[in-house]
């Protein structure tokens, strides 16, 4: 057991990127029908996914897409392509949830998107990011039953750590914290709409001051049109921001299913934390 | 599907499209007598926006297509004429700036009424339609093709024109926007024009570059659109720019229209047929009075 997380040396620096699907299950979930000005879920299946998914194969670098149920069920093939090239596939919600949910509704959504997803991948679904940020301990004992290895929810720290959500031995999961403030992207470009250019020297700057002191960076795009980066150029800057993470010493991309396994076999060098 | 592919000679096509929004912006937010002081913004647009956008399309030899209510047209039949005059189109925008979706019913009778009171202005009828507020009802497509519209232009999901099918034989194009270069958020947001242009510029390269629609949306507002004469000078710059780029061709939404409908695309499903059953038992969340299905 450690009092805090130890990133070991010969990682210089991890860096993982997750793609958070957000299709039509956005505005759908939202009781709001997918057309017009509400047509931006619609354009990540069309163009944001393959668009970014032909960038990253380019870079060879892993990546995770955080799929909701629902979209998936809507592009089974383009959830199947993501997985085909070498891609995470981890569940994000049915309808991209943004609100509270009683506990028995959880647990159907959660078990409902990791059947689809399950079914349509042929394999366990390994990992959870909250749509919106929202979860609470009976989401974890869930996911832990569905067999998953992590979440990627929590924003209360810069490393990863052991999240513990209940008094038994095994009643605790790997959390890969994320930061929808800084590391992401629709706040620059949903609120203060700010130009690709400096979203990339902005991201830049939090890589030199993470790769300087905590060493593990998590970032998160959506592959939407409206405030996602799945257009050419948002996702052109994301393409430069990936080349400059490489030109970096000793920076090592996991998908979040990959460092979350380097977790579990080391759980020794993972702060233990209870949430009271 | 086939993907989308220009004709011979074109890189990128431009779409300038100017959403008129004149009084019928204001009259969300007051009444027929009150258009004064802060509820002027819509007519500085005409008097003051108009004759200033319209210099900058001719010295920069671009046809751009005005989405215009039909309350507004009424009001300014000549701006819409002149405008018509100098080889723009004039497309529809409804009857007022009112949701589409909270129109129940009454919604084709509106759209009918906006179409003929436009075409009586024009002297023909509009061959394309963006919803105001971009809001579309789950009948407004097929409205639209019932009424003879070639194209809409209120989606923003796609990166060139494509094809809907809301009757078995009729063919609707879609002419997508893109929410980056719509000129009212930025300026709504209060930044500068050199912030937006540096977005633009931006935007249209990596667009030039992938061969996508480039398709600005602007506003003739004084308040959150581009014509004045210091927003007008920097669009005149990246204009300018855009224009000096091998293949760049500028095109209006019709034209557009007519190069999708030929381009042997197959259409789309309905987006509202594919999530209908969803939508009935989902709650209501969004920022409408009533539930838009």
């Amino acid at each position: 057991m450690t009092e805090r997380t130890e990133i070991p040396v010969e990682f210089r620096c991890i860096v993982t990127l997750g793609i958070d699907f957000d299709g039509p299950s956005h505005e759908v979930g939202r009781g709001i029908a997918p057309l017009g000005i509400h047509s931006w879920g619609r354009y990540s299946a069309r163009s944001g996914i393959p668009r970014h998914m032909e960038m990253l194969s380019r870079h060879g670098v892993p990546c995770t897409f955080f799929v909701p149920g629902y979209d998936a069920r809507c592009h089974p093939d383009t959830v199947r392509a993501i997985d085909a090239a070498g891609f995470e596939v981890a569940a994000h919600g049915y309808l991209h949830e943004a609100w509270d949910l009683e506990e028995a509704e959880e647990s159907r959504l959660l078990h409902q998107t990791d059947d689809i997803l399950r079914d349509l991948l042929g394999k366990p679904v390994l990992g959870w990011r909250s749509p919106s940020g929202r979860k609470t301990q009976n989401t974890m004992r869930v996911l832990k039953s569905l067999g998953y290895i992590y979440d990627s929810s929590d924003k209360d720290y810069d490393l990863p750590y052991r999240l513990r959500f209940g008094g038994g031995k095994d009643d605790w999961m790997v959390e890969l914290p994320n930061n929808t403030y800084s590391l992401d992207d629709f706040p620059f470009y949903k609120f203060s709409y700010t130009p690709p250019s400096e979203v990339l020297a902005q991201w830049q700057s939090e890589f030199d001051a993470v790769y300087a002191s905590d060493r593990f960076f998590v970032l998160t795009v959506h592959p939407r049109s409206g405030w996602g980066s799945g257009t050419p150029a948002r996702t052109r800057i994301l393409d430069q921001m990936i080349g400059y993470m490489r030109s970096h010493e000793g920076v090592h991309f996991f998908s979040s299913a990959q460092f979350a396994r380097w977790c579990l076999d080391h759980p020794q060098q993972l702060e233990e934390v209870t949430i009271p | 599907m086939k993907p989308f592919t220009w004709p011979e000679g074109i890189r990128c096509a431009v779409f300038v499209s100017v959403n008129f929004d004149a009084e019928a912006y204001d009259l969300m937010s007051t009444t027929e007598s009150r258009l004064f002081g802060r509820f002027s913004y819509g007519r500085y647009g005409v008097r003051a926006g108009l004759p200033r956008l319209l210099r900058c399309f001719q010295r920069r030899d671009i046809r751009a297509t005005v989405f215009v209510t039909a309350d507004d047209a009424l009001r300014h039949p000549e701006a819409v004429r002149e405008l018509s005059g100098a080889g723009h189109e004039v497309a529809s925008r409804g009857q007022d700036l009112k949701p589409l979706p909270l129109l129940g019913t009454g919604e084709g009778e509106v759209l009918l009424r906006a179409r003929d009171a436009l075409a009586k202005i024009v002297g023909a009828s509009p061959a394309g339609f963006r919803a105001p507020g971009g809001e579309l009802g789950a009948n407004t497509l097929r409205l639209l093709a019932e009424l003879g519209y070639r194209y809409d232009a209120s989606f923003q999901d796609a990166d060139h024109p494509y094809l809907f099918a809301p009757t078995e034989t009729f063919r609707l194009v879609e002419v997508p926007g893109m929410q980056a270069l719509d000129d009212s958020l930025v300026y709504s947001a209060r930044h500068t024009h050199a912030r937006l242009m540096k977005i633009w510029r931006e935007e249209f390269d990596a667009l030039y570059d992938a061969g996508c629609l480039v398709p600005l949306t602007l506003h003739l507002r004084g308040d959150m659109g581009s014509t004045r004469a210091a927003r007008i000078a920097a669009l005149d710059g990246l204009f300018s720019y855009i224009a000096s780029r091998p293949g760049v061709c500028f095109m209006t939404g019709a034209e557009l229209a007519a190069l999708a409908l030929s381009s042997g695309q197959e259409p789309e499903p309905d987006p509202i047929v594919l999530h209908q059953s969803t939508l009935a038992v989902t709650p209501y969340r969004g920022d409408l009075a009533v539930k838009p299905i």
